[in-house]
């Protein structure tokens, strides 16, 4: 009951309102309480010229169409969040993948490429056993009478 | 509109803070364009490994070149590794005939990352070269070490 004297109330004043934007006399605080009053939906069918001139139709129109569910709204922040948190991981993965080349073949298969690595390795470390038996040959006594045993033979 | 902004330079960072880290240390190397240039050769081959626990060895980023009878890229490493001796330590290097065959390089660390260059030259059977670069959370001597121990 209240609501109803309520909105009697409303349309009185909605009514007089509209009258007065009809003459020219609105002020600006008229015409937005006006239009607040006309963009209200469910009001009876008289009002509807005066809720065109106000964009009521429009403004509905362009809500229908435009409007985005909320929960597709966070599904999109979501998904941007994930594309660029995984995104640059994803470039790395790619780029930074194992492989090998074999005389300019590119191989990807892992044994493949741990067994060409370990060969690599070994490469080094056997150097470094070469290198410790050269150190070692420096140190051979035998050896190094042997050579001074050449010079004894240009000395005779 | 104005959370949806914080939103997206709150991700950028965050993104660009993942990615940074994965800039490999290595492309500030002069051997890097060793890598670039004779990787995908024939008489050549290069590995790439990242993150990988190999046969006791674990490494963030290994990376080799093993080149067959090519002097001149010989010539071009010891010069790249010339220049990447700056700040570096050197662990070892054996030189023959006045030419350097055998180098190892401690390099500065990167982060968190302990980084190691070796070099080896054979003329003997073949001539060989192996160009190694490695990137571990291990401490460089402890790799260095394992790698000297096996065979």
């Amino acid at each position: 009951m209240i609501i109803k004297m309520k909105y009697k109330r409303n349309f009185r004043e909605a009514d007089r309102l509209i009258e007065k934007y009809y003459d020219g006399l609105t002020t600006g605080a008229e015409e937005k309480q006006l239009k607040k009053f006309l963009m209200q939906s469910g009001l009876p069918e008289r009002y509807e010229p005066e809720q065109a001139i106000f964009g009521y139709f429009e403004h509905k129109k362009e809500k229908t169409s435009f409007r985005i569910p909320s929960y597709m709204r966070w599904a999109g922040v979501a998904a941007a969040i994930a594309l660029i948190l995984l995104g640059p991981q994803l470039f790395v993965s790619v780029n930074q993948s194992d492989y090998a080349y074999i005389n300019g073949k590119k191989v990807s298969d892992i044994r493949e490429i741990k067994s060409q690595a370990l060969a690599s390795l070994g490469d080094i470390s056997s150097s470094n056993d070469e290198v410790q038996e050269n150190l070692n040959n420096i140190n051979d006594n035998e050896l190094i009478e042997k050579q001074l045993d050449v010079f004894s033979a240009i000395e005779k | 509109m104005r959370s949806i902004k914080k939103y997206v330079i709150l991700t950028l960072l965050v993104g660009l803070g993942s990615l940074l880290p994965t800039l490999r240390a290595q492309n500030d190397l002069q051997i890097s364009k060793a890598f670039d240039q004779y990787g995908e050769r024939k008489g050549v081959v290069m590995v790439e490994l990242t993150d990988e626990m190999l046969n006791g060895y674990d490494f963030s980023l290994f990376k080799s070149l093993t080149i067959k009878d090519n002097p001149s890229a010989a010539d071009f490493i010891r010069k790249c590794l010339a220049k990447d001796e700056s700040g570096a330590k050197k662990v070892k290097q054996v030189v023959s005939n006045g030419v350097p065959t055998s180098i190892y390089l401690q390099l500065p660390r990167k982060g968190q990352l302990y980084r190691l260059i070796l070099f080896n030259e054979i003329i003997s059977p073949e001539h060989k070269i192996t160009l190694i670069y490695i990137e571990s959370k291990n401490d460089s001597e402890d790799v260095l070490k394992l790698i000297l121990k096996k065979k």
